[in-house]
């Protein structure tokens, strides 16, 4: 069959009409709502995603509360250990007190200084340096403060202590002690 | 024969060429192409409706949950930063140096003919030790054998409870003034102890058969 030219034009003209139905089809029609179904599944599998992990996360605070509940209670018996405000306003009247009611009177606590911890995890804490200045104690009375000292104050720790004979009253020993103890910082 | 005439070929002609025209029929194929894309849009266009109801119905369940999933995710840190903070609290308070038992074992050492005078004592943290310095004096017919019995003891004792123990005379030096023990006059002698140790226990020592059954095991 021979086609007219009239004829080859019209067929020119329906192929033409034929390729813009499917450019217009497919980037004004199916492409954008390919785009936004794909666009939607992403969101779905990534809030599913979510969801899941979500859960294990509920869970395991679940979990970790039950099994932190020692370090919970003992971290709040240690915190509670220091009183509030400042601790130079509170720490010297302590130590006074603690050391008259072991029988050694004027014991005065000075601060020396407060440093920064090294470990991370105690970067809410600071380590305060203090001396106790206890001009009149004797040996036995000084071990059984000090071992007392060591069991009722977990976060004091001696570091340095210095015992000399006092010339003027034999009975008696001048103690000083250098001391750290941890504090929270608020 | 019968003879046939087609009077009508110029009608029947023009017919068939309406028929076979390109433009309608490519007008057809338009269309039904057309109609099959249109349907198979709806098709999807419907898919992606109840894609989008799922993606809501999703997106409502996450709104409700995500508060609860932020105050979890806070209190897992929180936790795990109060379980990190009391570990390390607690290797701090079990590595501390107690010196009311070592005070004690001092007080234990020390005989009557051994007066100590005076005490330093330094916690080192870093090195993990304790150096003491005692001075005191010592008295009886032997000064210098009462502070080598002194410092034999306190050896003795620290040993017990301490490990890397080193007690060591910095000076011992004869006084001339006399002290009166028991009502005798008795030559003194002044001394200087230098005492280091590391707080942590001696290891104990393992059981002689445990490496001779590794040899054997190796050996095999």
């Amino acid at each position: 069959m021979k086609l007219t030219k009239d004829q080859l034009k019209k067929l020119g003209l329906s192929t033409v009409g034929f390729v813009f139905l499917l450019y217009v089809y497919f980037t004004f029609f199916l492409g954008p709502l390919n785009r936004s179904r794909d666009v939607a599944l992403a969101k779905i599998n990534d809030r599913q995603r979510k969801l899941d992990n979500s859960k294990e996360e509920m869970a395991k605070a679940a979990k970790l509360e039950q099994n932190a509940k020692a370090a919970t209670t003992r971290f709040g018996a240690l915190r509670a250990v220091n009183a509030e405000g400042a601790p130079i306003a509170w720490f010297p009247p302590r130590m006074k007190a603690f050391f008259a009611n072991e029988q050694i009177d004027k014991a005065v606590a000075r601060l020396e200084g407060n440093t920064a911890l090294k470990p991370e995890e105690l970067s809410g804490w600071l380590r305060y340096n203090w001396i106790i200045d206890l001009p009149q104690a004797d040996y036995g009375t000084l071990g059984r403060a000090i071992a007392d000292l060591e069991n009722s104050e977990p976060l004091l720790c001696v570091t340095r202590m210095s015992i000399h004979a006092s010339p003027d009253a034999p009975q008696f020993q001048h103690v000083e002690l250098a001391a750290a103890n941890l504090i929270e910082k608020k | 024969m019968a003879l046939h005439l087609n009077l009508l070929h110029e009608q029947i002609l023009e017919q068939r060429q309406r028929q076979r025209d390109p433009l309608k029929i490519g007008m057809l194929v338009l269309i039904g192409c057309g109609t099959v894309m249109f349907l198979y849009y709806s098709w999807n266009a419907y898919r992606t409706l109840e894609i989008k109801s799922r993606l809501n119905a999703i997106e409502r369940n996450w709104a409700k949950i995500d508060p609860k999933v932020t105050t979890a995710q806070k209190r897992v840190s929180e936790l795990q930063g109060i379980v990190k903070t009391t570990r390390t609290l607690d290797d701090y308070i079990d590595g501390r140096f107690f010196w009311a038992p070592f005070l004690q074992k001092v007080a234990r050492c020390v005989a009557p003919n051994a007066q100590l005078t005076s005490f330093e004592g330094s916690v080192f943290e870093e090195k993990k030790g304790v150096s003491v310095t005692l001075e005191g004096i010592a008295a009886g017919r032997e000064p210098r054998a009462a502070a080598e019995d002194l410092r034999q003891l306190l050896l003795e004792q620290l040993g017990q409870s301490y490990s890397e123990v080193k007690v060591e005379f910095k000076s011992l030096e004869d006084l001339d003034t006399m002290a009166t023990l028991g009502g005798t006059h008795m030559p003194t002698a002044r001394y200087t102890l230098a005492i280091n140790f590391n707080p942590a226990p001696a290891p104990k020592p393992t059981p002689a058969t445990t490496p001779t059954r590794q040899k054997k095991r190796s050996d095999t």
